[in-house]
């Protein structure tokens, strides 16, 4: 996801073929999975050159500093408005019937029951044939108010002939599984690196040997606001849908094709939304069932997931297996890794998890498979399959550093690559500063004592690519009584988007934050990617940035000739337009030159700009933790998150999304998991009491650090990296507390306890 | 979301109309002290048969009075976001039973999670939304000092940890941080703001003793 798809030659050491008229060849770097890898980009010569720039760090005023998010007044007094929140004259609330089988035929449909129902006003029919997973929606009920809505689900009838069906991957891999996919086999290889007899003969050369089975539960996206849209369709040639949704622009022409309408007579809107996590893109089969339902009623309807459908039929991160065999020399050298991957993503394929990650052994064989289940189909979820690859590459990496006797800090800095090692060691070596690891006692072997209550820490690393590229396309409007306004279709999942816009513009304009409105979330606004692959704000910002300046050099042209004063002599600062020659008397307020335009003022395009954005992030990661041998409790003290991204748009926010991150991976790493009857398909915890994910009690100490080790003064997007590596911190600290190596997650006190026998006898 | 009793089709219920509903509701809103007892005895002398239809109730929310027509099993919650005019939708259904708080409000002066709390149940007491905290649009210490310290990313949750901090720092400005993780324990944050929730409570806390609380 984070690929720009016009990169396509990679690792060749000259450009491919000469450059065209007025363009250049220039090497960037990509991240996929993991692995960076060089590509030759070809650019305009010029780019660049007489373009917008961030200007030295030192010299901003809002961005890089903690700026208070502009809707913030909005989110805490209720006046912000979400899909949820939407009513608009004659809505009706709709619901769907969930199958409650892995695998059924459908035999048979009455909606009749349902639509004699008082206050129920429709009901359509989702699938008719069969359903693969529970919890797939076959019918969707319409009524007055939901509580009508919910009766009406009730009453429809749905006859199923159950079919044999395969839950866990062990099911699916018997001889006699069903096939899940057509004639597909279950399991499918997807691809095979380096030679297995290389790597074995590799082994066979190092002075230490681990191996073990990672395994990976499959994990919610659990979004306080669940999916869903309110479809405002009355009959007649246009429609509004409000979605939440992690891109605007999936859901106009989607909804436009569901609504037998044009692409151009549908409005996406996304005011607000609550929270994605990668879990929402497109209209998805929630959209489908309120097209359908306003289609029939010619009326707006509301159709906002309840809980157990969030759980059950939007999506997860896939689970998965990770079997490594590794090997090191006693100077540290990661010398040979086996590793066979097998990712576990339902009815879908299991997204992106591969070995090895991050670090680089000298010889490798991985091969990659994933296996089919009669289960809900894995989809993106923040950095898809990094957290996956981490937790069981991490472990693996502290365990053949104690094999060896290594401090599992240095371990990891004589092994990442070569081209990042400068900044992983410094990310590394604060984030020991900061979690006590210099004074440690225990930084080359497990605690293997016999005390009660024992403290370890740990380490993992992340990374991520978070660039940009060329989607976005910003206006800004001066308007002839000094409001500025920024508009683009770009949505803000709470990452505070809206609030950098009007920041970039007021940073640019000479304004403070508050003389600069952001209008975002339209998708009749300017053309703004999806926020997938944390590409959003290297992508929009560059462009906010270039309007912004576009309309300060047509701001200036005016002024020019009002003052005589050659443009290129003006310069903009609190308030003020005034010739940089003669600044104390030949000035005019900034409101007075934007009356001065005449007209409707001033309206400045802008695109994204390649000198603006840079791509490529990483992190470290520590965690404190305390562990209560006697009763298997596990206790996160401290995490510390030092993460670079470039220039930084504002700090509070970008700190925000680091503790989201580390707090996230804490809850996937200690608590969460989709727990699925292995005989009767059923999943057991959808709901918020049986699925926890960490609340307020559960967190301990979070302390995120911008990494200004970092110089590039391009953007970068870095929430995925934030969630890459906290779990396997933790489980890095429980082994360096107690000696106890928990490979599956979640780590749990029974874990643990069994654990710390087998390490005893061991 | 089973909801055996409900018998659609019944038209203008009375007052202290029963289901199973409202005893699992009521058992479950601990926050709300009196709610079990009150169960309890409409379930000993049941004043009618009707289980459902539509009941004309007069609310208290926020100072002012406002008729509702909902049904006997109509949550707070609903009653707020669906037949109130304008709509309340400040508190956001999330979990609908009584495990996120994102649907917190005050039911006299106390926070209580409304998608377990009748609008019956709340006739005769003052209901409280966080539309309703900031006078005149001036916000209060908790809501500014959640703006300051960036204590919201995607927001959905913050409505319900205002009230819960709210609630707290009413009964003890001098809250410390573990008292005000404690009075939070009920709101879940997918975002993760909680660090920032608990520098902002704290501040707020602080604030509001220089204004002379206790």
């Amino acid at each position: 996801m984070s690929l720009d798809p016009r990169t396509t030659l990679a690792q060749q050491d000259e450009p491919p073929r000469p450059a065209a008229p007025g363009k250049k060849w220039v090497k960037s770097v990509r991240v996929q999975n993991g692995i960076d890898t060089e590509v030759w980009e070809e650019v305009d010569i010029d780019s660049g050159a007489s373009g917008p720039s961030w200007g030295a760090r030192k010299d901003l005023r809002l961005l890089n500093h903690d700026l208070p998010r502009v809707d913030a007044p909005d989110k805490v007094t209720g006046r912000a408005v979400y899909t949820h929140d939407v009513r608009v004259p004659g809505m009706a609330f709709a619901q769907v019937l969930r199958c409650p089988h892995p695998w059924a035929k459908i035999v048979r449909i009455d909606l009749e029951p349902a639509k004699k129902l008082p206050g129920v006003l429709g009901a359509v029919v989702l699938e008719s044939e069969e359903v693969k997973w529970v919890g797939r929606p076959v019918v969707a009920v319409a009524a007055d108010t939901p509580e009508h809505a919910e009766d009406g689900v009730r009453a429809v009838v749905v006859e199923y002939e159950v079919q044999r069906f395969a839950i866990t991957p062990a099911q699916s891999q018997a001889p006699d599984a069903p096939k899940i996919a057509g004639n597909r086999d279950n399991v499918r290889v997807h691809e095979t690196e380096g030679e297995l007899a290389d790597a074995e003969k590799a082994l066979a050369e190092c002075d230490a040997v681990v191996e073990g089975t990672w395994r990976v539960p499959v994990q919610h996206h659990a979004c306080l606001e669940t999916h869903g849209v309110v479809v405002d369709y009355r009959g007649g040639d246009s429609a509004t849908v409000y979605a939440s949704t992690q891109g605007t622009f999936t859901i106009n022409s989607d909804a436009a094709r569901k609504l037998k309408l044009k692409g151009s007579q549908v409005v996406a809107v996304v005011e607000h939304m609550g929270g994605g996590f990668g879990g929402k893109f497109g209209m998805g089969l929630e959209g489908d069932a309120a097209c359908k339902l306003s289609l029939e009623l010619k009326r707006p309807v509301h159709m906002l997931f309840d809980r157990a459908s969030e759980f059950l039929a939007a999506g997860n991160r896939a689970g998965g297996v990770h079997v490594l065999k590794a090997g090191a020399k006693k100077s540290g050298e990661l010398h040979a890794f086996i590793a066979n991957v097998e990712r576990h993503g339902g009815v879908g394929g299991g997204s992106n998890q591969k070995q090895p990650y991050i670090y680089r052994p000298a010889t490798s064989h991985t091969q990659v498979k994933s296996v089919l289940t009669n289960t809900d189909s894995s989809r993106a979820m923040r950095a898809p399959g990094h957290p996956q690859m981490s937790f069981a590459m991490e472990g693996l990496m502290d365990d053949l550093a104690y094999a060896i006797g290594m401090d599992p800090l240095e371990f990891r800095i004589r092994n990442v690559p070569d081209n990042r090692r400068t900044d992983y060691e410094r990310q590394l070596r604060q984030c020991a500063e900061l979690i006590g690891w210099n004074s440690h006692p225990h930084r080359t072997a497990p605690n293997r004592s016999n005390d009660e209550l024992k403290v370890g820490i740990g380490f993992a690393l992340s990374t991520w690519g978070g660039g940009g590229g060329p989607e976005c396309k910003v206006e800004v409007r001066l308007l002839p009584d000094g409001s500025v306004e920024v508009l683009s279709g770009t949505q803000d999942l709470g990452t505070g988007t809206r609030t950098y816009v009007a920041a970039i513009v007021a940073e640019e304009l000479g304004l403070e934050l508050n003389q600069v409105t952001a209008r975002i979330g339209r998708s009749s606004y300017g053309a703004a990617n999806a926020s997938g692959g944390s590409t959003t704000t290297a992508s929009l910002a560059p462009a906010v940035k270039h309007a912004a300046w576009n309309a300060r050099k047509a701001l200036f042209q005016h002024v020019g000739t009002l003052l005589g004063v050659k443009p290129e002599n003006l310069r903009i600062a609190g308030g003020r337009i005034e010739d940089s020659t003669n600044p104390e008397s030949n000035w005019i307020g900034f409101k007075d030159a934007c009356a001065a335009v005449g007209g409707q003022g001033i309206s400045a395009q802008g695109e994204w700009q390649r000198e603006l954005a840079s791509n490529g992030v990483g992190g470290a990661q520590a965690a404190k933790v305390q562990v209560d041998t006697l009763t298997g409790e596990i206790q996160v003290l401290h995490m510390v998150g030092v993460q670079d991204c470039g220039l930084v748009m504002n700090r509070i926010a970008t700190r925000s999304q680091l503790n989201g991150g580390m707090i996230q991976a804490l809850s996937y790493g200690l608590f969460e998991e989709r727990v699925v009857d292995p005989d009767l398909g059923i999943v057991l915890n959808a709901n918020f009491e049986d699925y926890k994910i960490a609340g307020c009690k559960e967190i301990g100490l979070m302390q995120p650090v911008l990494d200004d080790g970092d110089e590039r003064n391009g953007v970068i997007g870095m929430s995925e990296p934030a969630v890459v590596p906290g779990q396997s911190a933790i489980a890095n600290a429980i082994m360096n507390a107690c000696g106890a190596r928990l490979r599956e997650m979640p780590l749990t006190c029974d874990k643990l306890l069994m654990a710390l026998r087998g390490a005893k006898r061991g | 979301m089973s909801d055996p009793q409900s018998t659609p089709g019944a038209q203008g219920a009375e007052r202290n109309v029963f289901s199973r509903r409202s005893l699992f509701r009521g058992a479950g809103a601990f926050a709300a002290g009196g709610l079990v007892a009150d169960a309890a005895r409409a379930a000993a002398t049941p004043t009618s048969t009707r289980l459902a239809g539509v009941v004309e109730l007069e609310l208290e929310i926020n100072g002012a009075k406002q008729k509702v027509s909902v049904e006997p099993r109509t949550t707070l919650l609903n009653a707020l976001r669906n037949h109130c005019t304008p709509p309340l939708t400040g508190a956001k259904v999330v979990c609908d039973r009584g495990s996120c708080g994102a649907c917190t409000v005050h039911l006299d002066g106390q926070p209580v999670y409304s998608c377990m709390t009748l609008a019956a149940d709340a006739v005769g007491r003052k209901v409280t939304t966080v539309e309703g905290l900031a006078k005149e649009g001036e916000l209060t210490e908790v809501q500014r000092a959640l703006c300051e310290h960036d204590g919201s990313m995607c927001g959905f949750c913050t409505p319900g940890f205002v009230m819960s901090i709210t609630a707290c720092l009413e009964r003890k400005p001098g809250a410390t941080l573990d008292e005000i993780k404690h009075a939070c324990a009920g709101n879940l944050c997918r975002c993760g703001t909680y660090p920032h929730v608990f520098e902002a409570a704290l501040a707020a806390g602080r604030a509001l003793r220089a204004k002379g609380g206790k």
